[in-house]
């Protein structure tokens, strides 16, 4: 393996890939749907009833990186999922593996080179995304780490699609395995993790004391039955049937889908500033209300709930007791008792996990297409001549 | 160019595929300065043995030399001394003939001066220089195979494996592959080609080695061809064909009905054609000419394959 023959293939299959493809075409048409989308999305939110939205910014941009993962994820896949057998079968990879460059030297020329159109393809977006900063409350920070998650995720997309075209011989079963392999990282998870999920769901008995509330914390014109029986109930245990899903034993399943990393990467956002805290006051005292963009932040919420879904659910028996008013027909007052799981302590990051076991299946898939490489071969598939 | 090289050296080599056994037990040596032809019926093992020796196939058992060094084991080092033409192969489109040997002429490291110039020298050589900045894929099907030719020679390889490589080209081509062939030779390049095309090979060939079913069945230099122990055709024509056919008919020679270019008989071997021109002669027919059809080469290879 050297930079020399890596540089070689890669530069070929680039100027192969040029020549063959429209790609002004592709690229226009692919530029031409994300602006139509921003402008969807920013047209949305100017719709937010008569409430304006604060840091416009943060929510096209989070909306924007997530729909570019899902179009990305529909066209990477065919970047390089004929890139081996189709050599193979027009009859120019054995004269490529007669010469100098290594196994190690085509694979990662073909990868560089299919990684790299990818990544054309993300470059393409930069003027939607420079307009997402403008529209203020995109940090930088977010920024770098979105792009290179991105960046890497497209990279795996193209190292499983490269291997799949090493492993099978003809060209229409790797792409459409390209794809389905995308498909389990993207649906296969949430489909893996909604069922076990299921399976996991368990019964548990939660218990409760009945609080003892002082007269004096009692409703002044609660009916004195009532406040008797109150009062006759505390101290007194209660047992209800609950069920919970321990989706904190289930929640790597997630953790490789493309979608779930993003967004989980993705920095949360710092908290406002006392400043922006006083502006906000005040525009409400002057009657103006403004939706905050980070309570509908898509990057954010997302990798919220998830690292939600890591924790264990609340200890039993911690639940919360409360007194509300029915209704007022009656005019009277019950208790009610509202068992609320507490909200994870923690919210661990769950991205990690689910980058590292990418990134392992990308390398993986390398370390595959170059062992199909290599030469002299000692097995060949069934039915495939080398020349 | 100077003859240090050691040729190819392979004994025993098999290879099976699955259940059939494409070779089995072929032994072959190719000189520096020599070509040797690998001759056999469709299906003898010769583009598999090929692919042994350019290092694109393990064999299961056998010793192999190329260049010196074993194809298994040191790959990288055979590469960068052997050249391989196999019998199909294909081209990029898209890209021009220049940029097709330029491209290998990278790969196998010449350096960016040297593979430009040398991209110059192959194009001059195959005739292709006037296409040299078309698309390949406009080529016909002989440039195409001239080009697939010169992509093999790129790194100036003292190993050269040839497999088919006349097939498609028009006689001017062939002659043109048999002096470049023969002028490689001459630099000390050891030169194997498979081919079919026998009357071409008796022409180019230093040594001939038979292959058939998977094994060698003969290894000759073409001077000496070995003596034919089976009846072969000779083509006997004289001023009076009626003569001629009553006095072979006399001598119970096996003959064919005459055509119009002559008698054809059965005869074995050299000695028994000089006789019975000979006796021809003593009878009083003029024969105006006797020769067997087909070149030796031709003979040999009908006689040691079945
Ligand atoms: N990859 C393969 N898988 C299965 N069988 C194979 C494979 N390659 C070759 N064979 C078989 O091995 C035998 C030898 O094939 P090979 O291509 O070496 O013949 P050949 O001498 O080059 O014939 P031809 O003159 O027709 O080119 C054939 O019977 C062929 O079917
Ligand atoms: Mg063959």
């Amino acid at each position: 393996m050297s930079p020399h023959g890596i540089a070689t293939v890669a530069q070929q299959e680039f100027r192969l890939r040029i020549r063959a493809g429209r790609w002004r075409v592709l690229l226009s048409i692919w530029f031409a749907v994300l602006v139509l989308f921003t402008c969807l999305l920013r047209a949305a939110l100017g719709g937010f009833s008569n409430e304006d939205v604060a840091d416009k910014g943060i929510v096209i941009y989070g909306g924007l990186m997530l729909f570019v993962l899902g179009l990305a994820l529909l066209v990477v896949p065919a970047l390089a999922a004929q890139s081996v057998n189709g050599d193979r079968e027009r009859g120019t990879l054995a004269t490529l593996q007669v010469t100098r460059l290594s196994a190690a030297d085509i694979c990662l020329g073909k990868f560089a080179a299919a990684w790299g159109t990818a990544l054309v393809f993300l470059f393409v977006t930069l003027p939607l995304v420079v307009y997402a900063i403008a529209q203020k409350g995109v940090p930088v920070g977010r920024v770098a780490v979105v792009t290179v998650v991105l960046a890497l995720l497209l990279g795996t997309v193209c190292a499983i699609s490269l291997a799949l075209s090493a492993l099978l011989s003809r060209t229409t079963t790797s792409g459409v395995l390209a794809y389905l392999a995308v498909f389990a990282l993207t649906v296969g998870t949430l489909i893996a993790f909604g069922l076990t999920t299921a399976i996991t769901t368990e019964p548990y008995t939660s218990s409760y004391q009945n609080p003892c509330p002082s007269a004096s914390q009692l409703p002044q014109d609660l009916p004195q039955a009532q406040r008797d029986q109150i009062l006759a109930g505390c101290g007194q245990t209660q047992t209800f049937q609950e069920t919970r899903s321990r989706t904190d034993r289930t929640w790597w399943l997630l953790a490789p889908n493309p979608f779930v990393i993003l967004a989980d990467a993705a920095p949360q956002l710092p908290p406002l500033t006392a400043a922006q805290k006083r502006q906000r006051q005040a525009d409400e005292q002057r009657g103006v209300f403004r939706q905050d963009a980070r309570d509908i932040d898509p990057l954010g919420g997302l990798g919220r709930a998830v690292r939600g879904l890591r924790e264990p659910p609340t200890a039993i028996g911690r639940s919360t007791v409360g007194y509300s008013q029915v209704g007022p027909v009656s005019g009277g007052y019950s208790s009610q008792l509202s068992i609320a799981l507490d909200p994870p302590k923690r919210r661990r990051p769950v991205w990690p996990y689910g980058l590292a076991f990418d990134v392992a299946v990308a390398a993986g898939a390398l370390w595959v297409t170059t062992r199909r490489l290599a030469t002299p071969s000692r097995n060949l598939p069934k039915g495939q001549r080398v020349a | 160019m100077t003859s240090t090289g050691a040729g190819v050296v392979a004994q025993g080599v098999r290879r099976r595929f699955g259940d059939v056994e494409a070779v089995r037990g072929i032994d072959l040596t190719a000189a520096p300065g020599e070509v040797t032809a690998l001759v056999g019926p469709n299906g003898a093992g010769k583009t598999t043995l090929l692919l042994v020796l350019a290092t694109l196939l393990v064999p299961d058992a056998g010793e192999v030399r190329v260049a010196g060094f074993d194809p298994v084991r040191e790959p990288d080092a055979v590469r960068a001394r052997m050249g391989w033409s196999p019998d199909v192969f294909g081209l990029y489109d898209n890209l021009t003939a220049r940029e097709y040997l330029q491209f290998f002429a990278d790969a196998y490291r010449l350096g960016p001066a040297r593979a430009k110039a040398r991209a110059q020298e192959l194009l001059d050589l195959a005739r292709l220089a006037e296409f040299a900045d078309r698309p390949v894929h406009v080529l016909s099907r002989g440039q195409k195979q001239r080009l697939g030719l010169t992509r093999a020679l790129v790194h100036e390889p003292e190993v050269l494996l040839l497999d088919e490589p006349a097939s498609g080209l028009d006689p001017r081509s062939r002659v043109e592959l048999r002096d470049l062939l023969r002028a490689l030779a001459a630099a000390g390049t050891a030169v194997i080609v498979s081919s079919h095309l026998l009357g071409d090979l008796e022409e180019l060939a230093d040594r001939v080695v038979f292959v058939d079913r998977g094994a060698t069945v003969g290894e000759h230099r073409l001077d000496q061809l070995p003596e034919a122990t089976v009846a072969r055709p000779w083509r006997l024509r004289a001023l009076d064909t009626d003569a001629l056919v009553a006095a072979l008919t006399r001598n119970g020679y096996d003959h064919d009905v005459p055509g119009p270019a002559g008698v054809d008989v059965r005869i074995t071997g050299d000695e028994a054609a000089a006789d019975l021109l000979a006796g021809l002669v003593r009878d009083g027919i003029r024969v105006v000419s006797c020769q067997p059809l087909g070149g030796a080469l031709e003979a040999a290879y009908l006689e040691l394959t079945q």
